[in-house]
C-alpha cells in the first residue's frame, strides 16, 4: 500500500529543513553588506569624471576635488581614476562602463581618442566657449593653438588641452660624456643623430644600447615619419573653426588654422613612410637601437638612468619620472628631435571629453573650466609629470629641482616648429594602431622585410579606414 | 531463458552492450505503476538533493548558459556598445571568415595547444614518476610545493616578470647564456622565438596541475599490481609502459582534456609578453576577441569569434572523450 501521507516523522523533519532554510534566507537579507549602491558617489547626483589613474597624484586629484567644491558647493565631484598600462587600455575601460551603463559625465581623453569619442560620444563644447569667452580669453592666451587645434573635429571644440607632450630627445649626459661628445645643437640632422649613436656605442660594453624607442603610436616610427615630411595617413584640415580662432587668437597665430585634423588615405607604402623603415631596420641591424618589441616603456626608466641607453624619445613627463628614479638634473638633458627633411615634431595632448549621455552638462562645463585654470593646473602638475598645456607655467622654478637644463624644449617645440602637429588618430584609431605596431615588428626583422610589411600594412590600413567604426 | 533470449536479441538489434543491459531490465522487471511511484522518504531525498545542487544549477544557467546564449545572440547583431544594436545575419560569421588575423589567430592557438599541452603533460608526468619513486618526504614535499607554486600566481603578473628576463636587450636570461658566449637570443623578438617563448612561461607556469593529478593518480595505483609485475619479471620502463600507463590513463584524460581547454583559452601570457607580434606570430583567439569587443567596438564580430572557440571547445573535447574509448582504461 502506498502511503500518500506525509508520517508525522517525515512531517517534523521538513519542518525543520524549512525552518532552517527560513532562518538562513532571513539572516541573509538582514546581514549588513555592500552592493554597488554602496559605492562611494555611485547614484548620489555626483559628477562622475574618469581620468586616467597614473595621470594625477592622489594628492593632485584631492586638490582637484576640493578646490571645485569650494567654488561650486551645490556640485558633487566623484573622481574615478581608472587604471590602465596606456591610453587604447584606458579607453577600453571607459567603453567597458559605457556598455555597462555606468558611463562617466566627464572623461579624460588624449589625442589618440579625441576623434574616437567626438564622432560618437563627445559633445562640442562650442555653445558653452562662445558664452563663457570673456572668462576664457586668458586661458586661451596661454595655451599654444596647435594644442587647441588637435581637439577640435570637425569645426568644432570638443576638449579644452591641459597637457601635452611632443615627442623630443632625451639623453644621458654620463654616457654622452663617455662617448667624448657635446650635448647636440638645436638644428642637429638624421646624420648627426646616427653619428652620435655611433660614438655612444663604441664608447661602451656589448650591454648598452645607443638609441632605445617603443612601437607605439606616439614616440614610435611615427615622429620619424614625421622628421621625413611624411605620415602614416594622409592629413588636412576639416574646414570651419574660424569662431574659435577669431575670438581668441591674433591674426599671426590663427593663420593656417582650421577645424581640426582630418586623417584619411593611408600611404604606408609611400617612399618617405618606406625611407623611414629602412632608416630604423639599418640602425637595428647596426646595434644602434632596440627592436621594436624589444623596447617596452616599463623598464625604459631603470635601463635610462642606470646608463644602459643613451637617447630616447620623450616629453616633459619624463623630467619628473626620471626625478623619481633617483636621476639628478644634471644627469640628463632634452634636445629637439632631429632634422631629416623636417624637424616637424609629433604631439599628444589631454583634456576632458564631455559625454552626451551626460545628464549634468552644464555643471560638467564649470569642471571642464575649472580644471583649466592656472591654479588648478600648478597644484595638479607640481611633480612635473607632464608638461602643461599653459606656457606660462614653464618656467625656470618648475624644473630648477628635477631638471632638465633645456626645459625650454618642451614648450619651444611648439613655438620653434609651428608645423609641429598631433598623433594621426581617426575614429578608427584602435584598428590603425594595431595594424600599425604589427606590422612595423614584421617590417624591422631585416632589411627586406620592409616592402611587403609596408604593403600588407597598407592593405590592413585601408580596410580599416573604410570601416566604420 | 527468457533472459539469455532477450539479451541476444537486443544485442542483435542494437549492436551496443548499454542499451543491451537497459533492454534486459526493461523487459525482465517492468515495474508495476505503483512501484514506479516514489515513496515519501524517496521524494524527501530527491527534494533534498534538488535543493543542494539548485544554487550551482542556478550559478551555471546564470553565469554560463545565458552568457553563451547572449554570445549567440549577439553574434547575430552590429554593435558597437555606443549605439543600438543592429540586425546583421550572418554578417559577422562572413567578416570573422574572410578576416586573416582571425584565421592566424586560430592556426596559432591551435599550434600552441599541441605544443603547450604536450610539453605540459610529460614534464609533469616524469616529474610525478621521478617524485613517486624513493625520495625523503620532506624533499618530496618541497618539490611538490615549488612544482605548484607557479599555479598560484596570476599570469599576468608572471608574464610581466618573464617580459624582463627574456628581453633580448637587457633581459637576464641573455645576460646568463651570454657569459657562457652564446650571443643573445629574439626570445620575444621574432617569429619562431615569441611562440616558444610563450610556450615556455606558459608551460612553467600550469604544469603543476597536471603534476597533481598525476602524483594523485599514481598514489591510486595499487602497490600490488606493481609488485606482482616485479615478480612476473617486469622492469622500469616496462612496467611503467604496461600497468603505470594503462592504470594512470583516466587520470591522463582529465589532464589532456583540461589542459587543451585552457590552452585553446589562452590569453593572458600572449597579450602581456608579445601584445600577439611579432606581427601576428602570438596572437591567441581570445586575444582576437577581446581586441575586436574592446579595442575596435565590434562586439558582433567578437561575438562570432567567441561562439567559433566555443564550438571549437566542444569538438576537440568530444573527440578526446570518443577516442579515450581507446586508450583509457579502469581498473
Amino acid at each position: 500500500m502506498t502511503d500518500s501521507h506525509l508520517s508525522r516523522r517525515a512531517l517534523l523533519r521538513y519542518g525543520a529543513y524549512g525552518a532552517g532554510a527560513a532562518a538562513l534566507a532571513g539572516t541573509a537579507a538582514s546581514w549588513d553588506r555592500l552592493t554597488g549602491s554602496d559605492i562611494p558617489g555611485r547614484d548620489d547626483g555626483s559628477l562622475v569624471v574618469a581620468t586616467l589613474g597614473s595621470a594625477f597624484s592622489p594628492d593632485g586629484i584631492r586638490a582637484l576635488v576640493t578646490g571645485f567644491r569650494r567654488l561650486h558647493p551645490d556640485i558633487k565631484v566623484r573622481i574615478n581614476a581608472v587604471q590602465a598600462v596606456d591610453w587604447p587600455d584606458f579607453f577600453a575601460k571607459i567603453l567597458t562602463q559605457i556598455a555597462a551603463g555606468t558611463a562617466p559625465d566627464l572623461v579624460y581623453v588624449a589625442t589618440e581618442g579625441v576623434q574616437l569619442f567626438a564622432r560618437h560620444l563627445g559633445v562640442a563644447l562650442d555653445p558653452w566657449v562662445r558664452r563663457d569667452a570673456a572668462e576664457l580669453k586668458e586661458y586661451f592666451a596661454d595655451v599654444h593653438p596647435s594644442l587647441v587645434e588637435s581637439m577640435m573635429y570637425e569645426g568644432s571644440l570638443y576638449q579644452l588641452p591641459i597637457e601635452f607632450n611632443a615627442a623630443d630627445m632625451y639623453v644621458n649626459t654620463h654616457v654622452l660624456e663617455r662617448a667624448g661628445a657635446d650635448l647636440p645643437a638645436d638644428g642637429w640632422t638624421r646624420d648627426d643623430f646616427t653619428a652620435l649613436l655611433r660614438r655612444m656605442k663604441k664608447a661602451n660594453d656589448s650591454h648598452f644600447t645607443p638609441y632605445f624607442w617603443t612601437n607605439r603610436l606616439w614616440g614610435g616610427v611615427v615622429p620619424w615619419l614625421f622628421a621625413n615630411g611624411t605620415n602614416l595617413l594622409s592629413e588636412s584640415k576639416a574646414p570651419g573653426g574660424s569662431w574659435l580662432w577669431d575670438g581668441f587668437y591674433p591674426a599671426a597665430r590663427r593663420q593656417g588654422r582650421g577645424g581640426g585634423f582630418r586623417w584619411t588615405t593611408p600611404q604606408a607604402t609611400s617612399g618617405r613612410v618606406e625611407e623611414a623603415y629602412d632608416y630604423l631596420a639599418a640602425l637595428i641591424q647596426e646595434g644602434l637601437c632596440t627592436r621594436p618589441e624589444g623596447g617596452n616603456g616599463q623598464n625604459l626608466i631603470g635601463v635610462f638612468s642606470t646608463g644602459r641607453v643613451g637617447i630616447t624619445p620623450a616629453g616633459g613627463f619624463w623630467a619628473g619620472g626620471l626625478h623619481l628614479a633617483g636621476m639628478r638634473d644634471g644627469g640628463f638633458d632634452v634636445r629637439y628631435f632631429p632634422r631629416w627633411r623636417t624637424q616637424r615634431h609629433q604631439f599628444g595632448a589631454a583634456g576632458y571629453a564631455l559625454l552626451r549621455t551626460s545628464k549634468k552638462q552644464d555643471a560638467a562645463w564649470e569642471f571642464i573650466k575649472y580644471s583649466a585654470r592656472l591654479d588648478t593646473l600648478t597644484e595638479l602638475f607640481s611633480t612635473n609629470q607632464t608638461t602643461p598645456a599653459r606656457r606660462s607655467m614653464l618656467t625656470a622654478a618648475r624644473y630648477r629641482e628635477t631638471g632638465p637644463a633645456h626645459w625650454r624644449v618642451f614648450y619651444d617645440t611648439l613655438d620653434s616648429f609651428p608645423d609641429t602637429g598631433p598623433i594621426p588618430a581617426p575614429p578608427q584609431v584602435a584598428e590603425v594602431t594595431q595594424v600599425l605596431l604589427k606590422h612595423t615588428g614584421t617590417a624591422l626583422a631585416s632589411p627586406r622585410s620592409v616592402r611587403p610589411a609596408l604593403r600588407r600594412m597598407q592593405g590592413d590600413l585601408e580596410q580599416a579606414m573604410e570601416r566604420d567604426t | 531463458m527468457t533472459d539469455t533470449t532477450d539479451t541476444t536479441d537486443a544485442a542483435r538489434t542494437t549492436g551496443t552492450a548499454g542499451t543491451r543491459v537497459r533492454t534486459v531490465r526493461s523487459r525482465a522487471a517492468a515495474p508495476s505503476p505503483a512501484a514506479a511511484r516514489p515513496s515519501a522518504r524517496e521524494r524527501g531525498t530527491r527534494l533534498l538533493a534538488a535543493l543542494f545542487l539548485a544554487p550551482t544549477v542556478v550559478g551555471i544557467v546564470v553565469f554560463t548558459v545565458v552568457p553563451i546564449i547572449g554570445s549567440v545572440v549577439l553574434s547575430l547583431f552590429h554593435w558597437n556598445v555606443i549605439d543600438p544594436p543592429g540586425w546583421a545575419g550572418t554578417a559577422n560569421y562572413r567578416a570573422v571568415f574572410t578576416d586573416s588575423t582571425v584565421l592566424v589567430s586560430f592556426r596559432n592557438t591551435l599550434v600552441f595547444m599541441v605544443f603547450a599541452v604536450a610539453a605540459q603533460l610529460l614534464i609533469a608526468l616524469a616529474l610525478a614518476l621521478t617524485l613517486n619513486g624513493r625520495m625523503p618526504t620532506w624533499l618530496r614535499s618541497v618539490f611538490r610545493s615549488a612544482f605548484f607554486f607557479p599555479l598560484v600566481l596570476s599570469a599576468a603578473s608572471i608574464s610581466v616578470v618573464m617580459k624582463y628576463l627574456f628581453n633580448q636587450d637587457f633581459g637576464v636570461i641573455n645576460w646568463l647564456i651570454g657569459v657562457f658566449g652564446i650571443a643573445p637570443v629574439p626570445w620575444l623578438t621574432s617569429e619562431h622565438g615569441a611562440m616558444a617563448t610563450v610556450i615556455i612561461v606558459y608551460v612553467w607556469q600550469q604544469f603543476g596541475f597536471s603534476f597533481l593529478l598525476f602524483v594523485g593518480g599514481l598514489n591510486n595505483i595499487p602497490k600490488e599490481i606493481h609488485e606482482a609485475a616485479a615478480l612476473d619479471g617486469a622492469t622500469g620502463l616496462r612496467k611503467h609502459l604496461a600497468i603505470t600507463l594503462p592504470l594512470l590513463s583516466p587520470t591522463l584524460l582529465v589532464a589532456s582534456v583540461v589542459g587543451i581547454i585552457n590552452a585553446l583559452q589562452v590569453f593572458e601570457q600572449p597579450y602581456v609578453l608579445t601584445d600577439g607580434g611579432p606581427g601576428d606570430s602570438t596572437r591567441t583567439v581570445v586575444m582576437v576577441i577581446y581586441e575586436k569587443a574592446f579595442e575596435q567596438l565590434r562586439f558582433g564580430e567578437a561575438s562570432a569569434v567567441g561562439v567559433l572557440l566555443f564550438v571549437l571547445i566542444m569538438a576537440v573535447t568530444a573527440v578526446q572523450f570518443r577516442l579515450s574509448r581507446h586508450f583509457v582504461h579502469y581498473q
